[in-house]
């Protein structure tokens, strides 16, 4: 069915939005509530780029590296010396949207802006007997090549490794010679630009405004949570089952659209407290 | 102990500095809002070197400037500014200082707003207020304060009628409404699709919060008591990013007129879903309530809304004088097309204007400001103004608009026109 | 002797507290900082009630503001529906619904710890968000609740601006009171020992369970007290009293503040208030200059403001010492 389409194509971008937070949750035991800042960083950093050279692929690559090199920068300069500290991790990151997202109002103003479906995949196609606009495809293409390539690299390259080593046991991994620093730097650098290609393959379907930011942290949280922290799997499972359930909910259920997901959230939590491929962490 | 001692105290005078210089700063910012009450936005108070001038006059903006509709209260400021430069920053001879809340789309903070405005700054009246639930939260305080007030855009039916236990607001003597009520841009389209334009069924899809439920039952009640049958019913949740699921299942459904209530966002991304899904090759027509194609959405949208209906007090295309020098006006000035909301403002403006000339200035007597808004009447872009006595909700043409592109923008053009159209009230 | 210069100076600070409007009648907009002080004791009391739950027993939530709406709701539902204006039925209301709120929700919540929980309680409380934008013959829905009525109590009409305020400044000083009985008593020292080691405390034969529940229930309580007085102040009820941000703006108090501590809570809701609402009529940015706020407190003053205040003290204190030390 189209819906079933639908739900999957969301599910994509949900994967693309959460796979960065799950990472900074799970290996940097962080709370980042700038998630959604930096989607909607993102999102506008695609504006200025289809704007200026009237093409949507540039923004791919530019908009998550500016938002990285910030992620870069934050990590050392705000969120090192929070480590373990979830409470003022918190406040912090809540401080860095407030600030990113007052900018965003100042620099590109506050009105609702769109960016028009790339040329080459403007159009629909016949699936199933019935019209579905190409782009959808794409973002669920998008979506598997991307969690492809990050299942190889996890497992296979030396950076991979690391990630995994950190996830289960960073104080160990520093004590082995790793300069976790830079390890933590990178990978919040990651998670970071992950949010803002998010809000870059998102911004021709859900529009760019104020009070994106919102949405998405919230989404991204409970596909992250829903999953399993840590765990890149983790981040595939929670967002193939929101996905679907969020479009499925508002279908047949519309009544409840609203809580549906939640519900959703606090039947796994509820069943499975560390989320549905979570691993226990080794108390530190 | 010692040199815990040193290393702490150059420790706690590193604090000592941050609390200074936070302090400072608090300071600094505290004594703005005591001291210049028009620190805030624009103060275009510029007295007029003609006769000697009156008394200063304070209005009171409430405007959203942050948040989901910060773009409509930047519109209604440019036209509220606009408005006050070409009059010389004086109305009846009284310099004007207009004083820009935000109302950050949150009624909490629009009543703590408006209490400011009541109780510090002391304005003459008070306007704007976008989002309903705020005009509906503050209702009470501006009646028992005694506050002129006029609403430029919150278009919740109840604001200006008689409702039991004014729940979940009534109409207030203090309290006009220069925009419209949701029933004057939903109703009369109702009557016309069943009549005039021969629509024996159609389809409602809103957004499921207060203005979309209230736009499609006052479509329903008209369209069924013309004689036309609504087939079925859908919502999607309010601020919903994915509009696909909604218009898959439009499509799975036999009715081709669809009639819908959606604004901002909503209507951006529901068109775009529209043309994503073949619906127009496919029969279906885009029918709704103006703001669904309002230029801060076709802007967006360009093309992909061609040939939509929807009914509006007001198109930028409108062919008559006030309107051609208004929106010339305003391009001069913002190098922007107007949109509904800035019209919304002028209007309000003008209204206060005339009615401020009738009573010579004087706001202090508010039984005779009440009654010279009431008494007020001119040509605005929209046609015809003039307030309901009753209601003190405004009376105007609406028009039937379709969307098409001309010199290279999406506007909507006239196709036809209700006269002098005038909420009942109840 | 100290002790004494305490109490007394305790007990100015309230008088001239809850008698803010008289002495103050003179200034110019002596109204507006009533109304705003009355503000900023609700978000106060709120706060003091999250605090219990995030500072004392170490539960950080994100979901408080179920139980802050819930009682607002409860309040001024129970004041339409009955026709009575009393305002023992209200608070009544607005506990009840507010412990059973948090007891349904707490049953499930509590038995998850550290970010879950957070998660669990945000799932939670948006779910009666949602039910409170749906329900609209109860609610009024996504327009919300207007003309709520002022509560009357023994013959005493609570009309006048100054006498809601007053009502409110006294219950900000009973919850204080409460809320430092209960830290000094065997159950508050209990609730410190599940933050502080919870392990350890179910080895020392503690129902652990059972007590974060209750910690939950009365902290959402108290919460529902402080959306009763919501509901009376502004006489509305929106949706905006049940979502997320009004939960983040208590949470984000209690940080301030500092945690764990009695008045940190009401400091920081001061502090936070101020920024929010007051300071954004004089500069433009304020939103900016909220974030930079935050990010300056985590960086420079971790336990928040009396924790910084306590460090300036004891500092003075220390070189007062010294001096004394070194003068003899």
């Amino acid at each position: 069915m189209q819906q079933a389409l639908n739900g999957i194509s969301f599910g994509a971008l949900l994967f693309i939005l959460a796979a960065g937070l799950s990472l900074i949750f799970g290996m940097m035991d962080v709370v980042n509530l700038a998630h959604g800042a930096f989607y909607m960083l993102g999102a506008y950093v695609a504006l200025t780029v289809v704007q200026r050279t009237g093409s949507f692929w540039p923004a791919l690559i530019i908009a998550p590296v500016a938002v990285g090199l910030l992620g870069l920068l934050i990590e050392p300069l705000l969120l090192r010396r929070l480590r373990g500290r979830h409470l003022d991790q918190v406040l912090l990151t809540i401080g860095l949207s407030l600030v990113i997202v007052d900018l965003i109002g100042l620099f590109w103003g506050r009105e609702i802006r769109s960016i028009p479906l790339p040329a080459g995949l403007d159009h629909s196609v016949t699936v199933m007997g019935g019209d579905y606009p190409v782009y959808r495809l794409f973002v669920i293409a998008f979506g598997i090549v991307l969690a492809v390539a990050f299942s190889l690299i996890h497992r296979s390259t030396r950076m991979g490794a690391l990630i995994r080593a950190g996830v289960d046991d960073a104080p160990m991994l520093a004590a082995l010679g790793v300069d976790i620093d830079r390890l933590f730097a990178s990978t919040f650098a990651v998670g970071a630009a992950l949010a803002a290609l998010a809000g870059v393959v998102a911004a021709p379907v859900f529009g760019v405004f104020p009070g994106m930011d919102v949405d998405a942290l919230i989404y991204s949280l409970i596909v992250v949570v829903v999953g399993g922290l840590g765990t890149l799997s983790g981040a595939v499972v929670g967002a193939g089952l929101i996905g679907p359930a969020d479009t499925f909910g508002k279908v047949l259920f519309p009544q409840f659209a609203l809580a549906l997901i939640f519900a959703l959230l606090a039947l796994v939590l509820l069943l499975r407290p560390t989320g549905l491929l979570g691993r226990v962490r080794i108390a530190r | 102990m010692n040199e815990s001692n040193t290393t702490t105290k150059t420790y706690r005078l590193s604090r000592r500095k941050f609390l200074a210089a936070s302090s400072a700063i608090a300071l600094a910012a505290a004594c703005g809002p005591a001291a210049t009450p028009g620190a805030s936005g624009t103060a275009s108070a510029a007295a007029t070197a003609a006769a000697t001038p009156g008394k200063p006059l304070k209005i009171g903006q409430l405007l959203p400037f942050t948040k989901v509709y910060a773009e409509l209260g930047n519109s209604m400021k440019r036209a509220t500014d606009l408005y006050l430069k070409q009059k010389g920053g004086s109305l009846a001879n009284r310099p004007v200082t207009v004083i820009y809340e935000d109302e950050a789309n949150d009624p909490t903070v629009g009543a703590q707003k408006t209490q400011k405005f009541i109780e510090q700054d002391n304005v003459d009246f008070m306007m704007g207020i976008v989002a309903t639930p705020i005009a509906y939260a503050v209702r009470n305080a501006l009646d028992s304060a005694k506050m002129i007030f006029i609403e430029t855009n919150a278009g919740g039916n109840a604001l200006t009628r008689t409702t039991t236990d004014c729940k979940p607001a009534c109409k207030s003597k203090y309290i006009f409404r220069a925009s419209f009520s949701s029933w004057q841009i939903s109703n009369p389209i109702g009557t016309y699709f069943a009549t005039k334009k021969g629509v024996k069924e159609a389809f409602t899809f809103v957004a499921d919060y207060g203005f979309g439920t209230e736009s499609a039952a006052d479509f329903t009640n008209a369209f069924t008591a013309a004689g036309g049958k609504v087939t079925g019913a859908l919502k999607a949740p309010l601020g919903s990013s994915d509009f696909l699921p909604f218009v898959t299942q439009l499509k799975a459904q036999p009715t081709k007129d669809i009639y819908s209530f959606f604004s901002g966002t909503d209507a951006i991304n529901y068109i775009k879903a529209w043309n994503q899904l073949g619906m127009p090759a496919a029969g279906y027509k885009m029918n709704g309530a103006g703001f669904l194609t309002e230029q801060d959405v076709l802007k967006e949208v360009k093309d992909q809304a061609n040939g939509a209906v929807t009914s509006l007090f007001w198109a930028v295309t409108l062919d008559n004088a006030e309107n051609k020098a208004f929106v010339d006006a305003y391009q001069k000035e913002y190098s922007l097309l107007p949109d509904v909301f800035a019209v919304q403002a002028w209007d309000g403006m003008q209204a206060v204007d005339q009615a401020l000339q009738a009573v010579k200035g004087d706001t202090a007597n508010k039984d005779a400001f009440i009654a010279a808004l009431e008494g007020v009447k001119f040509k605005s872009p929209r046609g015809d103004f003039s307030f309901d006595k009753d209601t003190h909700n405004v009376i105007q043409d609406i028009y039937i608009r379709q969307v098409a592109v001309q010199s290279g923008a999406a506007v909507n053009t006239i196709v036809d026109k209700i006269a002098g159209v005038t909420d009942p009230g109840k | 002797m100290r002790r004494l210069g305490y109490v007394a100076g305790a007990l100015v600070a309230v008088a001239a507290l809850i008698t803010f409007p008289v002495w103050t009648s003179g200034w110019e907009s002596s109204r507006y900082a009533t109304t705003i002080l009355r503000d900023m004791l609700v978000l106060a009391i709120f706060a003091l009630s999250l605090d219990l739950l995030v500072g004392v027993a170490g539960m950080p939530s994100l979901g408080h503001a179920a139980f802050f709406g819930g009682g607002a709701y409860a309040a001024a539902i129970a004041s339409q529906r009955l026709g009575n204006d009393d305002l023992a039925i209200g608070l009544a209301a607005a506990l009840l619904v507010a412990a059973l709120l948090a007891l349904a929700i707490g049953i499930f919540a509590v038995r998850a710890t550290g970010i879950f929980f957070l998660m669990l309680t945000l799932a939670f409380a948006q779910m009666v968000f949602a039910i409170a934008f749906q329900a609209t013959d109860l609610t009024g829905g996504s327009n919300g609740l207007a003309g709520v009525h002022r509560p009357t109590f023994a013959g005493l009409d609570f009309n006048a601006p100054d006498a809601l305020f007053q009502l409110a400044g006294c219950v900000f000083v009973v919850t204080l009171l409460l809320l430092w009985r209960v830290r000094t008593s065997t159950y508050g020292r209990a609730l410190v020992g599940l933050r502080e080691n919870e392990r350890r405390m179910r080895a020392l034969g503690y129902d652990t369970l059972r007590l974060r529940l209750s910690a939950f229930v009365f902290s959402g309580s108290l919460a529902g007290i402080a959306g009763a007085l919501s509901a009376y102040a502004l006489r509305f009820v929106s949706t905006n009293d049940v979502g997320v941000p009004r939960s983040i703006e208590a949470f984000v108090s209690v940080l301030i503040g500092g945690t764990g501590t009695l008045l940190g809570p009401a400091i920081g809701a001061v502090v936070v208030l101020y920024l929010e609402r007051v300071l954004p009529s004089a500069i433009p940015f304020a939103e900016t200059v909220l974030g930079i706020v935050f990010i300056v407190f985590v960086v420079a003053a971790r336990q928040g403001i009396v924790g910084l205040a306590r460090a300036v003290w004891s500092g003075q204190m220390a070189s007062r010492r010294r001096a004394a030390r070194a003068t003899r």
